[in-house]
């Protein structure tokens, strides 16, 4: 009796000891708790975040009819502005906030909360005038001294956004590239608020595209006075996060796996949203989104290629750019064998990525012949760059009979009968079924050549490229903004994505015309010397591209409007409906 | 048995501070930063290295974090939440992963128990067979094979329980999770209890109690199940800890933010303080369970003296 | 009490054989049998035999041996050729296919209702044979499965025994020393169960070449835990009683004690370990090719296969079924035998 007295103390024991090692301390004990406990603790985590008392937290039915269920791969990394810097991040900012400008349905700048530009002859200077009736969520209106902060902040050494470069590199605003480097204050940035809705911007040199990355989310406008109230836990919550967009967060907590937004009554446009709000749901097993949809608990998903067969004929299905060049890099200054020009060719000529998208990626992506990929860039006769994927036919198609003829001239010169290379790849489902095929082809059609595949963890590769640490490389690249530069830039002599180290005297001096030089106001001329460059990069194989991603998507049918851009804004709903 | 106890808890200290002190060099170790490391030069990395002082020598940094943690700040996410505190990531994860796991616990412990129990009192029937095909059905298929079948049939197709984890029906949303989780647990419970309780019902002091005219439910509670409990609290203790801690796939299959998925995505992405967090939070609970686990052992069978050294004459 | 002399009892010297008669009663009495005693090893193997589930079980794990080293080339198909004209085929046998089974037939249900397909025909490969299917390469299955299980065999023994043998000694040393030894050897063990696994693995991936070596080198450092626990709990169990110390008294030295005392005695939870482990091991490497540091493609073991046929779990079943019943049948014989061997193996049970 006494032993099963001290048997049962000890249990009880045992189930307090678990409760407390277990939990942060103030929540709810270990096992056994009910649905209270999952909830309160939900509650708890909001609570300790916002400023104000309101729990918009868990519980109550906040989804209304006309919600849009949209299905997320992954979670929101941050609804900082300043801070995010992937895709998700970026669509989930951009429902509640606007910036300068916004995208119109074939990814071209518009105005949103500029209501026009005036841009210098010199192209240095930009003047953007602000609409007058745009106002944040507690009441305040969106002033360009809300633009100044944020921008300040995206260069800011103490905020150190991994984002900054999209103001010194990319957007060559004055004095970016030296705050960044702390050899200036961040007052100095090229940024000022002339009057409370005139903002003015001072370029290095001109850049064409300038207005394109206005609506990224990094040069989104933060009200300073309401980001000073709750600095350390900004963008954390519904509490912590003023909208100034089309809708208004309503329901989210970091790394939660839904989140939920309601209709902003006093969007200045309100009358353009037909979504009574959105709500996303993080589901990374792609059969169970495949069902939720079925089930009517999502109206848009995207499907893996493995479910594609099951869907090809359903009118619901649609493939959507998504913009990633998928390509091999080979290690042209470190391996002697593939420095050889026509080796390099021959293995262009022997890759058959017709087979590759239509038997092995099966989502929509499209065989891609250029090195800069289609369906991204618009040109300024509104024309895409990679429209006419034949340009480069005679150094890159599916050509088995030049492939052998490429080959043994490489082998004559070279020497060798027989050649093994070894290609890291991604650990991630998709690349490695990419790899299987290419080494397959390759293997077949070129006789004595051996491809091991060496499959890493993704950081791995990715410092073993930038390393030179490899000989062939499967990556890809995605637009960083909607113009070719953000391509053919990696190719220049020792840029720190040109992984082969390759090098070219006319091409460096053909992109420093385009960015900095002779050309960078004339957008005609720009547009066909980046086509001279690309040539080059075509001609001498300095990589082989494979495929351009498309996502394979179901929309519901009740679902109209909804616009996908293969760069910045994965999705944008203003203009979407649903009906019922 | 006090001092021994008290003893063990000073030394956890040391052993949870080797740990994460090896987990710290171990993090160092792996290839890449927290960062993007595609689309940011050695420049732009070196000030956010900076800004969250990872530019100091580990040592240093192992210092500070230690510090820290002391006061309850466990640091910030890099990648997955940016700049979101750990502690806060783990308040509103941690408890749902631990509820899940605990059910998987009850249904697998129980349901293992009795499976083991009819296995072993009935042995070589066919009970004893159906029981070892139930278990071993649930060792030899994946927990994410249970999990997706599970939930396409009960789910989808007859749609008795959600698919997916709601925090607006949690007990009804977490049953499915639970029971894919559990599966191993029964079966290595059944096995073992069967293993355990068929020794000890093969031995004299059974036949004595039987011949002493005890029977039924009073042989086995009282005196069969106390001395077969040791090597099955052996077996379930750790299994406590890894289901509480959450099972990546499931959590991947169900949705369910919990603390599974966050550790091992937290280990491809290279975010050192979830990583060290979590694995921290482990190690300390998995001690916790084996100290018990220990102390129980004394009481169960007076026989086990820890505390003596082994080699007296 | 009777009187002899009115007994009609002849005078001994009178007794004839026609006086006697067998009683034929043999089956009736007892016959002293003499046991000549036998080797201990002919006894294991009597009473093994004895128990039919673990002779299934036996036959099971020989079976699947002998198919994994026969399988693969059992048709013209290797484990690594891709056919993408051929992918995604259902199982067609040529014999079953006249009676209406697997005849390349399946149930593809798609968004807008199932329906029945038969790419074979579709494609009019009216000479092509996938007895298990073909996967979405083009591979045939029936290959890669007995491949896959000829690895994960190699892999789950290989670990499944040095795990036993580092696991069991660092155990069972820990529990007989006990005390500070034992609090040392026990801190220690919990450092190491400290660090994630992956972590572990990613490193020793950065050193290693990906592949089966250092698959079993992965699943050793991370294995032997369990096994030690167990090893240790029956040790301490076990330590305490009479023939220990009577070993003791004997002046038996502790290496003795524990190897050729103890240690027969928990053969039983050490092979029900070891029986456990082995799942543990193909599960733990099934795990490891989810997050992509498993086997290298495109060789494959069973876990492999199962997470790659995963993803097709509602589109293409066939594909995960195959290696999932051949594993299930795998633990299903390691189990019987893993029964039936500690019964026979167990000293307390041995008849005199």
């Amino acid at each position: 009796m006494k032993r099963t007295k001290a048997f049962l103390a000890v249990l009880t024991a045992s189930a307090m000891v678990l409760g407390m090692t277990g939990c942060g301390g103030s929540t709810a004990p270990a096992s056994g708790t009910t649905a209270a406990a999952g909830t309160a603790a939900a509650s708890a985590a909001a609570g300790t975040t916002a400023a104000a008392g309101t729990k918009a937290a868990a519980s109550s039915a906040k989804t209304s009819a006309t919600d849009l269920n949209v299905m997320l791969e992954t979670e929101v990394e941050s609804l900082d502005p300043q801070q995010a810097t992937d895709g998700t991040s970026f669509e989930v900012i951009a429902d509640y906030t606007d910036g300068l400008m916004q995208m119109d349905k074939d990814g071209k700048a518009i105005p949103a909360l500029a209501e026009s530009t005036d841009v210098s002859s010199d192209g240095l200077t930009y003047t953007f005038h602000l609409r007058k009736d745009a106002k944040w969520s507690n009441g305040d209106p969106v002033t360009a001294a809300d633009f100044v902060f944020g921008w300040q902040r995206a260069v800011d050494p103490d905020v150190a956004s991994e984002y900054a470069y999209m103001l010194s590199d990319i957007g060559q605003i004055k004095n970016a590239a030296e705050i960044i480097d702390k050899k200036a204050d961040k007052k100095t940035l090229g940024v000022t608020a002339v009057d409370d809705y005139t903002l003015k911007v001072e370029l290095v040199v001109p850049v064409s595209y300038f207005s394109g990355i206005m609506y990224f989310p990094t040069f989104y406008p933060v009200n300073e006075k309401f980001f000073n109230t709750c600095k350390d836990t900004y963008g954390t919550s519904p509490e912590t996060t003023l909208s100034n967009g089309a809708f208004i967060l309503d329901e989210y907590q970091p790394a939660s796996t839904s989140i939920h937004l309601k209709k902003n009554p006093d969007y200045y446009d309100a009358s353009r949203i037909k979504l009574s709000g959105i709500n996303y749901q993080v589901i990374k097993d792609s059969q169970q989104a495949l069902m939720s949809y079925q089930n009517g608990d999502l109206d848009m998903t995207l499907v893996s290629g493995d479910q594609v067969d099951q869907v090809k004929d359903d009118p619901e299905f649609k493939s959507v750019g998504a913009g990633y060049l998928w390509y091999l890099t080979p290690n042209i200054a470190k391996n002697s064998d593939l420095a050889n020009q026509d080796l390099r060719l021959a293995i262009t000529y022997a890759l058959d990525r017709d087979s590759i998208v239509k038997d092995v990626v099966k989502d929509g992506s499209l065989a891609t012949y250029t090195a800069v990929p289609p369906q991204f860039a618009a040109g300024p006769d509104g024309s895409d760059f990679s429209a006419d994927q034949d340009k480069f036919k005679d150094v890159c198609t599916y050509d088995t009979a030049k492939a052998t003829e490429c080959y043994n001239k490489a082998k004559q010169t070279l020497g060798k009968d027989s050649f093994t290379f070894e290609m890291v790849v991604d650990a991630d489902a998709a690349p490695q079924k990419v790899a299987q095929v290419v080494k397959e082809e390759l293997e077949t059609a070129l006789p004595g050549f051996t491809l091991n595949l060496k499959v890493e963890p993704k950081k791995q590769r990715v410092q073993d490229l930038q390393d030179g640490n490899y000989q062939i490389g499967l990556t890809r690249w995605g637009p960083d903004y909607a113009d070719p530069m953000t391509y053919l830039g990696m190719w220049v002599t020792d840029n720190s994505n040109n992984y082969g180290l390759w090098s070219d005297k006319n091409y460096d001096s053909i992109i420093a015309d385009c960015t900095t030089g002779s050309l960078a106001l004339d957008a005609a001329k720009r547009w066909s010397a980046m086509m001279d460059a690309e040539k080059i990069v075509m001609d001498q194989a300095v990589i082989m591209p494979l495929y351009t991603q498309c996502n394979a998507e179901m929309v519901s049918s009740k679902v109209t409007g909804v616009e996908w851009h293969p760069v910045a804004l994965n999705r944008v709903y203003k203009d979407a409906s649903k009906t019922e | 048995m006090k001092k021994y106890a008290l003893k063990r808890i000073l030394t956890s200290f040391f052993t949870l501070l080797a740990i994460l002190l090896v987990l710290f060099i171990l993090m160092h170790l792996m290839p890449g930063s927290p960062f993007n490391d595609e689309k940011l030069s050695a420049d732009q990395r070196s000030v956010l290295y900076a800004k969250y002082g990872l530019d100091q020598p580990v040592v240093v940094q192992f210092v500070r974090y230690v510090g820290n943690m002391l006061r309850g700040d466990f640091g910030v996410s890099y990648n997955i939440s940016k700049n979101t505190p750990i502690s806060q990531l783990i308040q509103t994860r941690l408890p749902i992963s631990i509820q899940i796991g605990g059910f998987a616990v009850l249904i697998g412990a129980l349901a293992g128990l009795i499976l083991g129990l009819i296995a072993a009192i009935w042995h070589d029937t066919f009970w004893d067979t159906l029981a070892t095909i139930i278990s071993v059905i649930g060792v030899s298929v994946p927990s994410y094979v249970f999990a997706l079948a599970l939930s396409y049939q009960f789910g989808f197709k007859m749609k008795l329980f959600p698919m997916l984890f709601s925090a607006k029906m949690v007990l009804k949303s977490s049953v499915l999770p639970s029971i894919s989780l559990s599966m191993f647990t029964m079966a290595s419970i059944a096995r073992f209890t069967r293993t355990e309780m068929l020794e000890v019902l093969g031995s004299e002091y059974m036949l004595l109690a039987e011949s002493k005219g005890l029977s039924g439910p009073a042989l086995i509670f009282r005196h069969a199940l106390r001395n077969a409990l040791i090597p099955i609290i052996t077996v379930l203790a750790p299994l406590i800890v890894d289901l509480m801690t959450g099972s990546l796939v499931v959590e991947k299959i169900f949705a369910i933010p919990g603390v599974g998925s966050l550790l091992v995505t937290a280990i491809q992405s290279n975010d050192y303080n979830v990583v060290i967090s979590l694995s921290f939070i482990y190690s300390a609970m998995y001690i916790a369970i084996m100290l018990v686990v220990d102390i129980l052992y004394g009481i169960i069978d007076p026989r086990i003296r820890l505390a003596k050294e082994g080699n007296e004459t | 009490m009777t009187n002899t002399t009115e007994m009609n009892i002849p005078a001994a010297d009178t007794f004839t054989d026609d006086d006697f008669t067998l009683k034929q009663n043999s089956s009736e009495i007892g016959i002293d049998t003499n046991f000549a005693s036998q080797s201990f090893w002919k006894e294991v193997r009597a009473r093994f035999m004895h128990k039919g589930s673990a002779v299934f079980g036996l036959v099971m794990i020989i079976l699947i041996t002998i198919f994994a080293i026969i399988g693969p080339g059992m048709n013209s198909y290797t484990y690594s050729a891709q056919n993408l004209a051929q992918k995604n085929l259902a199982p067609r046998v040529p014999g079953l296919e006249k009676i209406g089974i697997f005849n390349g037939d399946e149930n593809l249900s798609t968004t807008k209702g199932s329906k029945i397909v038969n790419t074979y025909t579709e494609k009019k490969l009216t000479n092509v044979y996938y007895w298990f299917g073909s996967d979405n390469f083009g591979r045939d299955i029936w290959t890669r499965t007995w491949q896959g299980a000829r690895v994960s065999l190699i892999i789950a023994v290989a670990a499944a025994l040095i795990d036993m043998i580092i696991g069991m000694s660092y155990g069972l040393i820990s529990g007989y020393f006990g005390g500070r030894t034992d609090m040392i050897m026990q801190r220690f063990l919990e450092i190491a169960n400290g660090i994630p696994r992956l972590v572990i693995v990613t490193l020793l991936l950065l050193i290693l070449h990906p592949g089966i070596l250092t698959i079993i080198f992965a699943l050793m450092l991370t294995e032997w835990i369990g096994m030690s626990r167990i090893a240790r709990a029956e040790m301490l169990k076990l330590k305490e009683q009479e023939f220990v110390l009577a070993s003791r008294t004997l002046g038996a030295r502790p290496f003795f004690i524990i190897f050729k005392e103890i240690l027969p005695n928990i053969i039983g939870p050490i092979i029900t370990q070891v029986m456990f482990s082995i799942p543990t091991a193909i599960f733990t490497e099934a795990f490891l090719s989810f997050v992509g540091l498993g086997i290298p493609v495109p060789q494959c073991s069973l876990g492999s296969l199962i997470s790659d046929g995963f993803n097709s779990f509602t589109t293409h079943p066939y594909q995960i079924v195959p290696p999932i019943i051949i594993m299930a049948l795998l633990m299903l014989s390691f189990n019987l035998t893993a029964d039936g061997l500690r019964e026979a193996l167990d000293p307390k049970l041995k008849e005199m």
